[in-house]
């Protein structure tokens, strides 16, 4: 069967045909003449112009460690440790937020009791941090004072707390959180608490997804000005918050599960109903979640020879389990995983613009939380992002959205919401 | 944060927790060390999977609870008032599932002097992984403090 078209629509194929194919010569001929080291220069200078901010670091986790001092530079390879601020200055990483962590507990009154004194601790020392290093970095409270303290030359430092255990039964809690500076909750953690089901708690779901109390909460949390994060969550957590939330949501750590299939990661209907509420899903640089594992057969078998060369364990002496802990360990030095590097990351990006739109997308480490990649292994190394990006043609008004833009639009609609709130109170 | 410690060679946090408390009105002195069952696995019998002590299990081996005070006692303690404590397990029990079960390992010790310092060294898995980190929560009559203990700090004294 034939079909004819009108003439207006031949010409206008004709012309979008010309022009695409115009435009790709220009991008081949740019690659042509732009070499790597240009190109690399390049996403420096984007780098350094944009914005950048990480919503998710465990860092107060190292303020605890006793003589940890964030002024000085640490060795990620002899320590662990993945951000301090001479490195978030290397990496031209602007601004962070720091999570209070407390793992999640018994949910009685002595246990809520606790969670909330520790909390306060992790709280007071990333504001005890930042008072002590005042020509570095200074405590932000406002979308606006990332920019504000950028200008000054000092990284902005956020506070947010992640799983809402602390705030146990007490939903004054939650103020006191925010007048402590908390500008986001992460609901949940690894296992259920009273507010909300996890994604990875054995037991399964409790309150098929927030409960009653968590809604009071996620209310209040509205009220005040605090972004409600839903990353641990199980699916239900997110579908609850999306139906609960006057303002827009975060996930502050989570990729796409498309791309990488875990539980922690988010749908793609999850992603456009994200880019619909108009919140922001936060990429994180953990390697399970970014790729599946591949196997490691070399390691593999070594190692299952040299167990079944051993003698029964209760027979060795203590010299000899060293030697054997040290042969090990060799190997695993020989054979090293495949790790995951900035290109599964830029696969993650790409997948989320392709189905919820530039608008939502960011960056949420999770660096002294288990993030840290080949290439983004710490704060000083975020600027291989930039540069992944730029490669696969991300243009700086792009790379500005994914770096900051979107999670500080998130953040002033959730103040915005917030004031609205309390002036229908107060009228 | 990472939910857990999973594969011990592939997952990228390494964690542990041990909460110590302590009730004057009670005398009582308590540990309870959360630790994830394949980090023991691979620091006892080297093989995160391996089911030879089968810990809380019907079948657990004879030498299970000896293979980990050994264990223990290479990388952990516990100083009252600049003593060390006598570590004897009083119970364990398995939770979670899967890569994340965590074998939790609990200790009762009588203190019938008021406790004036406390001393914790944990350093457990820093002969496996060079970035474990191990949190401590103590709680002595009534307040809570936290602290992070590692292969390069392993070891800090609270004072009451």
């Amino acid at each position: 069967m034939r079909i004819s078209y009108p003439f207006y629509l031949v010409f206008f194929l004709f012309a979008l045909c010309l022009t695409s194919c115009k435009e790709k010569k220009s991008a081949e001929n740019d690659s042509a003449v732009e070499t790597e080291e240009e190109l690399v220069a390049r996403a420096l200078q984007i780098h350094k112009r944009v914005l950048t901010v990480d919503t998710h670091a465990d860092t107060p986790l190292r303020m605890i460690e006793p003589g940890f001092d964030m002024a000085e530079r640490h060795d990620p390879n002899e320590t662990g440790s993945k951000v301090d601020y001479p490195r978030m200055k290397e990496g031209d990483l602007d601004a962070i937020f720091f999570a209070a962590f407390v793992a999640q507990d018994i949910r009685d009154d002595d246990g809520n009791t606790r969670a909330k004194a520790l909390c306060l601790q992790m709280i007071d020392s990333v504001v005890a941090s930042t008072e002590r290093n005042s020509d570095a970095v200074g405590l932000a409270l406002n979308p606006d004072d990332a920019y504000a303290l950028e200008k000054e030359g000092k990284r902005a430092i956020y506070i947010g707390i992640e799983n809402g255990y602390p705030i146990g039964k007490d939903l004054s809690n939650v103020e006191e959180y925010f007048n402590k500076g908390v500008r986001y909750i992460t609901l949940v953690h690894s296992s259920n608490n009273d507010l909300a089901d996890s994604a990875t708690d054995p037991k399964g779901t409790e309150h098929d997804g927030i409960s009653e109390f968590g809604s009071k909460v996620v209310d209040e949390m509205n009220r005040l000005g605090i972004m409600v994060d839903v990353s641990h969550g199980n699916d239900s957590v997110f579908y609850d918050a999306i139906k609960m939330s006057k303002a827009p949501i975060i996930a502050s750590h989570s990729n796409a599960r498309a791309v990488t299939n875990h539980q922690r990661n988010m749908t793609d209907e999850m992603l456009t109903l994200m880019a619909e509420n108009g919140g922001v899903v936060q990429l994180t640089m953990l390697a399970d979640y970014l790729r599946e594992a591949p196997p490691n057969a070399q390691r593999d078998s070594a190692i299952a020879a040299l167990r079944a060369s051993m003698k029964p364990i209760s027979e060795m002496t203590m010299d000899e389990r060293k030697a054997m802990r040290a042969s090990f360990q060799e190997l695993n030095e020989k054979f090293p995983n495949p790790p995951a590097t900035v290109k599964h990351v830029a696969d993650h990006i790409d997948h989320i613009v392709k189905v919820a739109g530039i608008d939502h997308v960011g960056i949420g480490c999770d660096f002294d939380g288990g993030g840290g990649i080949e290439g983004v292994f710490d704060a000083s190394e975020v600027m291989n992002i930039t540069i992944e990006l730029v490669r696969r043609g991300y243009t700086e008004e792009q790379i500005e959205k994914i770096w900051g833009g979107n999670l500080i639009r998130v953040f002033k609609e959730v103040q915005t919401v917030a004031e609205q709130i309390q002036a229908g109170e107060s009228s | 944060m990472m939910s857990g410690t999973v594969q011990a060679l592939a997952h990228p946090l390494r964690l542990s927790l041990c909460e110590i408390e302590y009730a004057g009105n009670k005398q009582l002195l308590t540990i309870n060390l959360k630790l994830f069952l394949t980090d023991v696995n691979e620091a006892l019998v080297f093989d995160p999977y391996s089911k030879e002590l089968a810990f809380c299990q019907p079948n657990e081996s004879s030498k299970a609870n000896e293979l980990l005070l050994d264990y223990l006692d290479q990388f952990f303690y516990v100083k009252a008032n600049m003593q060390v404590v006598d570590l004897r397990i009083k119970s364990k029990k398995l939770s979670g599932e899967g890569e994340n079960t965590a074998l939790w390992v609990y200790f009762e010790i009588k203190q019938t002097t008021p406790l004036k310092t406390l001393e914790v060294k944990n350093a457990v898995f820093t002969d496996l992984f060079f970035d474990q980190n191990n949190i401590v929560y103590v709680h002595v009559n009534g307040e809570s403090k936290s602290m992070m203990l590692n292969k390069k700090t392993p070891v800090h004294q609270l004072k009451f």
